[in-house]
């Protein structure tokens, strides 16, 4: 009786192994080919869009050491489809594996398709799908998505996905580029108060690239040459209602990026013109470090909204172009004052931007004029796009300078 | 320490408490509650748990004057046998109606989020199948299974929490009435339902190691129950702000959004596991508890060979709505709307009974004697 008993417990043992395989959902990874990247474009056909997609080879790189294949490691198809989520099973019948979005790193729109009110409908598909995660990025790039990903070839990260996060990743740290997931995206438009920033890119440069200041440029307007790949990410594209409007340069993306304590970025080395040279022609580099959130005051009873913002940042100075002795105090103050003016300028041509031209400020500034309202209604009454637009806005940065570099007391002419 | 059988300790009644209760706040509850009191729903657990608590001391009270006997007993003697047995097959079928309906809503989760191609039907029956075969086990196993895992769904609950911080911005809670006082009381008196289990728990007293024991572990669960689920709130309005409004299931779409850093960025299933053993156990403890009723109702002694059949019935009323859907905009909000004031009504109606009865009165004679 024993043994019958022990056998039957094997049995059903073995039967409740049946549906650990998951007879419905079972995924060979052989099988399936991921779509890195997918391009959204503006089609001829009325009603339809141009898809892009980017499958990575998963093959390829996988392997530890030698061996490995001999296969591309990336493969693009262009094609108009009525959305990208019915476009998976279109695409089978070009690409021979099971194609699925659950490693979708970056949707890259194209300015012109950007611009059309049907592209809020045509990316609001992506909260439909269940592979798409709302980490995914939003890029928009100023050529067209479909060429945007032939043209993109990167020259170490082969592996498409990798050059995408790490390319974001450091843009992202460097504040050049937002941080602007889909997530975000949907969060911005759900809000309805704030305008949303997407990276900005391009895998053509310009012809005869104007040199600027090292953040002032647009995507494609940094004249590199050597042997690299062309892609260029910065600044940002400025959505507002999940419409593209206008766009911000580098310098100006940075700028919100400090405002917006929600972006991590992590130090940015930028140029402050020097106080001490002569009409100040020279500058000089500092590392900006942001550890701290922004206080936001707001006077919201009256005809103007009033909102004070002091933005807490920690400079370290590196560069000394004109070998000035920082042991002394005044010239410690004049140099706080130079950084301080300098980012102050800079915010204020961004709110101006923003009041005037934008109408709509790029970053969540709206969530703290929320503290002062006890209910949802008498937030709405106000409206904050109304009264943001007409505000005045005082800013205050508070500069630590943490670090003064090196002192050279003398400069090292006798020896050279 | 050496335990009669079948009895339950205080702490495998927390965990069943924590398991059934607690995890309301993963499913699509919170969703519900956000569509109406919005950026004020974190403050509706604490105040219905509040609310509910008036019920439940009232309940704990009149069942205190009667050792060893659950819910239904009390009921019984209290109203006599017809009307008794009227009011309890009327909890009967709500909570019925409660577990067909909570366990679709899992059965959609698991299908829209993890299993896309797999028939519901098949999940809803896998689910159904280990849920009963845990029943039968009876809820002195459920009580230990419950007690073993509930600090794994925890640590693994707040690690999700810890790690959406990340994304978080304090400032959506503002403005801080969200749509109004009026409207913030008269919801957290319609969401008691949050916290209606406690009530059906108590059919399970005779199970307990000691009625003080149960007693305090009822408070316990409550009062750690409703924080645990406003800081749950709190974190989803924090991190979705107004899109939690077009959120079905926050829960699964805030650990679908996490990464663990940049190397390990799609770490969903971890917390999947772990939310759906915790699920298994409260369906297990929700179905023994059905199946107690039924028992009760129709003097069956041996009523665990009735949970096979129970469930079954379950899945067949659960497989009713057509769409996810239809589950939580129709079923879903009524049933949470309308059970809480049911349970409560109830409890308050009992100890009446029990006053007028003079009932606590023989209680301080007996006493004073």
């Amino acid at each position: 009786m024993k043994k019958v008993k022990i056998v039957f417990k094997i049995f059903l043992m073995l039967i409740l192994l049946m549906p650990l395989a998951g007879c419905w959902d079972r995924e060979e990874l052989e099988d399936r080919s991921y779509v890195i990247g997918l391009g959204l474009d503006k089609s001829k056909h009325k009603g339809k869009i141009r898809v892009t997609m980017l499958l990575a080879n998963p093959e390829v790189g996988s392997l530890q050491g030698g061996g490995g294949s001999t296969e591309k490691p990336r493969e693009i198809i262009t094609f108009d489809a009525n959305d990208f989520i019915a476009a998976k099973g279109t695409a089978n019948t070009i690409i021979s594996r099971d194609i699925s979005y659950d490693l979708l790193r970056i949707i890259v729109v194209s300015e012109e398709f950007a611009k059309t009110p049907i592209f809020v409908n045509a990316l609001s598909d992506s909260l439909k799908d269940k592979e798409i995660r709302q980490s995914t990025y939003l890029a928009v790039s100023k050529e067209k998505a479909s060429q945007y990903f032939v043209k993109n070839k990167p020259k170490m990260e082969t592996r498409p996905h990798k050059y995408f996060q790490y390319m974001i990743d450091h843009g992202i740290e460097n504040g050049l580029i937002p941080d602007s997931t889909l997530f975000r995206f949907f969060k911005t438009l759900e809000r309805g108060t704030d305008l949303f920033l997407a990276m900005y890119t391009t895998a053509s440069k310009d012809k005869n690239p104007k040199s600027k200041q090292e953040d002032e440029y647009m995507a494609g307007e940094l004249n590199a040459a050597g042997e690299l790949d062309e892609t260029e990410f910065i600044g940002s594209a400025v959505f507002k209602n999940g419409r593209m409007i206008g766009k911000l340069t580098g310098q100006e993306t940075r700028t919100v990026n400090i405002l917006d304590d929600t972006t991590n970025i992590k130090d940015i080395l930028m140029d402050v013109p020097d106080p001490f040279t002569k009409n100040k022609q020279r500058q000089f580099a500092v590392r900006i470090m942001k550890n701290e959130n922004n206080k936001v005051k707001m006077n919201v009873i009256g005809e103007r909204t009033r909102i004070f913002i002091t933005i807490p940042l920690k400079v370290e100075i590196m560069t000394n172009p004109s070998m000035v002795n920082y042991t002394v105090e005044r010239n410690q103050k004049k140099i706080k004052n130079e950084i301080a003016n300098h980012i102050k300028i800079m915010n204020e041509h961004l709110f101006e931007k923003s009041q005037k031209e934008l109408k709509g400020i790029p970053y969540p500034l709206s969530y703290f004029a929320r503290k002062y309202f006890w209910t949802n209604q008498e937030y709405r009454e106000f409206n904050w796009v109304k009264s943001f637009i007409a505000a005045d806005i005082v800013i205050k940065p508070k500069i630590d300078i943490v670090d003064y570099g090196k002192q050279s007391t003398k400069p090292a002419k006798a020896a050279k | 320490m050496k335990q009669p059988p079948g009895k339950l300790g205080i702490r495998e009644f927390i965990a069943i408490g924590i398991l059934m209760v607690g995890m309301k706040a993963t499913e699509d509850t919170p969703a519900i509650i956000y569509q109406h009191v919005q950026n004020a729903s974190w403050m509706i657990p604490i105040l219905s748990a509040g609310i509910f608590s008036v019920p439940l001391f009232l309940l704990l009270k009149t069942m205190s004057l009667y050792h060893e006997k659950n819910l239904f007993a009390v009921i019984q003697t209290l109203f006599g046998k017809y009307i008794g047995f009227f009011v309890c097959l009327g909890i009967f079928l709500i909570s019925s109606l409660t577990i067909s309906i909570d366990t679709r809503t899992y059965t959609n989760i698991i299908r829209t989020f993890y299993f896309t191609t797999t028939p519901n039907l098949v999940i809803y029956a896998l689910l159904m199948a280990v849920c009963a075969y845990g029943a039968k086990k009876g809820i002195h196993h459920v009580g230990s299974a419950a007690y073993l895992i509930v600090y794994y769904t925890l640590a693994a609950l707040y690690l999700a929490l810890l790690l959406s911080t990340q994304d978080t911005t304090i400032q959506s809670i503002f403005p801080i009435l969200g749509p109004g006082p009026f409207e913030i009381i008269k919801q957290s008196t319609l969401k008691m339902t949050l916290f209606g289990d406690f009530f059906l728990l108590t059919l399970i007293l005779p199970n307990v190691k000691s009625s003080r024991g149960f007693r305090k572990g009822t408070w316990i669960a409550l009062v750690f129950i409703s924080l645990q689920s406003c800081i749950i709130l709190l974190t989803y309005i924090c991190l979705f702000d107004t899109s939690l409004g077009s959120n079905g299931y926050p829960f699964h779409a805030t650990i679908r959004y996490l990464s663990l850093g940049i190397y390990l960025p799609n770490i969903e299933i971890f917390f999947f596991v772990i939310w759906i053993l915790s699920a298994f156990i409260r369906f297990t403890a929700f179905l023994y508890i059905n199946a107690l009723m039924f028992g009760n109702l129709f003097k069956i002694k041996d009523f665990e060979y009735l949970i096979p059949a129970l469930a079954t019935v379950y899945l067949l009323i659960g497989s009713i709505p057509e769409a996810p859907i239809d589950v939580s905009k129709n079923y879903k909000a009524l049933m949470l709307n309308s059970t809480g004031s049911f349970y409560a009504g109830i409890a308050i109606l009992l100890w009446l009974t029990a006053l007028l009865k003079g009932e606590f009165k023989d209680e301080k004679s007996k006493n004073s004697v």
